[in-house]
């Protein structure tokens, strides 16, 4: 029997058990989950990340009840709320009470004028994920009926389009014959939003991060949320059983939710001096390197190189724009494979560097962060069995 | 090892997200244009040796992230800069309105006298744009720093603005070296045969916009 043949029984064994035994999945996870066939790290990650319950018998109805609850999200938070249906048959002329130039914080207006604000921001980087692959400019073969067949005004670009007046010169000459000179230009945009009835894949992660940013307040979108969805979504929207790709967006949401919780203090300001913050993160870091290679720790001591310079992106983003997506994929399954949430982030972090070791012993200060900046492509197979020596493991 | 430049200039690209920073960078640093760029998550770095006057300047460019959320990151990096680029950009109102919250940065956590310089990205987008060249001529005035309306993409003013900006900083260095120790005859880093500086050329390049 082929290696892979055998991993993929041991997949197939573990993942039919009527209660999952989430222990033996993470060890078998951490070696990484196949590429083919296709739908097993999808449901693996859906397990690995809480969303999916070990017991199989009550998957049906957790994803139902997910489901529907994440259409409530759109249906409360999208899809206007306050707007009155067809049924309704008093219609509420709210108006008298609220209007966009009301300055009362509770109003509806003063609400939807920041919440753009946040979808600004939002719009700007889902057109920018992943610029080298096509996949997220692609349709998805599963639009959000109730967005993309109202005519636009629901599409949550469309909020934050920028609409300028046009102008024309005028040209007079002698007998009053008038040239107006119009220039039409053809935005030739890659991440164009596509037409009635279809949606991008863009589009779906937009409205995933909205909801999240809308739902959670207290941390609202954080540049950097994009390329952790990203991954997640990407990995489900290709998932090759229909039934589970038909509902990609849902589960990604609340996948990329319980992801957050266990990351979210990477993402807050006022948390980055705090036990799990990222300070802390990039120290634990510093002193692996120094506990394992004290030269190049020296070495980038004295260069004055802070973990920050190169680290910070690393580790908040989970290493997702240091590597190509199939690396990137491959790296959180062990990832979230570790049962000790992210401290093999750490060990990968630390691998990268000692990897380099070389280099970074010759190199002047402009030289080295440049490296660590731009990390090498090599095979990440490398990076992992060192990390996983690091941490005492084989891989 | 010996010295491969004259000077090591730090500079520092900050300004709302979106704008086009990494655009104007890539541009400086690579001649090149890239519309497919991710967005910068806290800071990062790039490289360009000029010459100026005959020296050698080494320009150490460090790009920022524009979100809020990375404002303690990229602060950090303040303190070092001897030059600043503001960058905002002309088809957003709101980026414009924004640069004296980024000055306040400035003073904040920037030596005193950092060079400063403001720049109005993405000028090639004219029917797009929402902030005039006066108004940026304005604000400029308002703070005593120069301006200039670049395109990263068309290849306008970018590489007039970083020498313009290194030109600055270089003048300055030499005034606190000359004055520090002035020159003998000789050995320095100022030949006592340099000519006088001219009146600055980029008074000249500033206003050809």
């Amino acid at each position: 029997m082929s290696i892979l043949r055998k991993k993929l029984s041991e997949f197939d064994d573990i993942l039919n058990a009527d209660e999952i035994d989430t222990v033996s999945l993470g060890k078998i996870c951490f070696h990484g989950v196949p590429d083919e066939p296709g739908g097993l790290r999808p449901l693996c990650w859906k397990l690995l990340l809480n969303y999916l319950p070990p017991k199989r018998s009550s998957w049906l109805e957790t994803l139902k009840r997910k489901r529907e609850l994440y259409n409530t999200f759109i249906e409360d938070l999208i899809v206007m709320p306050g707007e009155s249906n067809a049924e309704d048959k008093e219609r509420v002329d709210v108006t008298l009470h609220d209007h966009p130039l009301n300055l009362n914080p509770d109003s509806k207006w003063q609400t939807y004028f920041k919440d753009n604000e946040v979808l600004l921001q939002i719009d700007k980087d889902v057109r920018r994920l992943c610029p080298d692959i096509s996949f997220f400019q692609q349709g998805t073969d599963y639009p959000c009926q109730k967005i993309v067949s109202a005519n636009g005004q629901q599409r949550l670009h469309n909020r934050v389009q920028h609409t300028v007046l046009k102008s024309a010169n005028v040209e007079r000459k002698g007998l009053g014959i008038t040239k107006i000179a119009v220039s039409v230009r053809k935005a030739a945009e890659d991440y164009a939003p596509l037409t009635e009835g279809g949606e991008a894949h863009w589009e779906v992660l937009e409205r995933i991060l909205f909801l999240y940013a809308k739902l959670n307040p207290g941390q609202g979108y954080v540049q950097g949320m994009n390329e952790i969805v990203g991954p997640i979504y990407h990995a489900f929207a290709c998932d090759p059983d229909p039934t589970w790709r038909k509902h990609a967006e849902a589960d990604t949401f609340f996948c990329f939710t319980n992801l957050m919780a266990e990351i979210r203090d990477f993402f807050i300001k006022t948390l980055d001096e705090a036990e799990f913050g990222i300070n802390s993160m990039m120290s634990k870091l510093t002193n692996q390197v120094r506990a394992n290679d004290p030269d190049v720790w020296l070495r980038l001591h004295q260069q004055e190189l802070c973990p920050q310079y190169y680290s910070f992106r690393w580790l908040t983003l989970l290493l997702s724009q240091e590597f190509p997506l199939p690396d990137v994929m491959r790296i959180w399954d062990s990832l979230f494979a570790d049962e000790s949430r992210f401290s093999f982030l750490i060990h990968i972090c630390c691998a990268m560097i000692l990897l380099l070791r070389d280099q970074l012993l010759t190199g002047d200060f402009a030289a080295n962060v440049k490296l660590l900046q731009n990390f090498p492509s090599m095979d990440i197979q490398i990076v992992l069995s060192k990390a996983a020596a690091l941490a005492g493991k084989t891989l | 090892m010996a010295k491969t430049y004259d000077y090591l200039f730090k500079l520092l690209l900050i300004g709302d997200s979106g704008v086009g920073k990494t655009c104007v960078l890539f541009r400086f640093s690579e001649d090149a244009f890239n519309t497919t760029f991710i967005s910068t998550i806290g800071i990062d770095f790039k490289i360009r040796t000029i010459e100026l006057d005959g020296k050698k300047i080494k320009l150490q460019i460090w790009d920022t992230a524009g979100q809020e959320r990375f404002r303690t990151i990229t602060t950090a990096y303040y303190r070092g800069a001897m030059g600043i680029m503001l960058v905002y950009d002309v088809t957003n109102d709101k980026s414009f309105e924004n640069i004296k919250n980024w000055i306040r940065n400035i003073e904040e956590n920037a030596s005193a006298d950092v060079e400063k310089m403001l720049l109005g990205n993405k000028c090639e987008l004219t029917d797009k744009r929402q902030v005039t060249k006066e108004r940026g001529e304005q604000l400029a005035v308002e703070y005593g720093i120069k301006f200039m309306e670049t395109s990263a993409k068309s290849s306008i003013n970018v590489e007039e603005a970083f020498y313009t900006l290194a030109r600055d900083i270089k003048a300055k260095m030499e005034k606190k070296l000359e004055a520090s120790n002035p020159p003998k005859g000789g050995g320095h880093q100022l030949k006592a045969s340099e000519p006088q500086r001219k009146p600055p050329s980029w008074l000249a390049r500033c206003t050809i916009l």
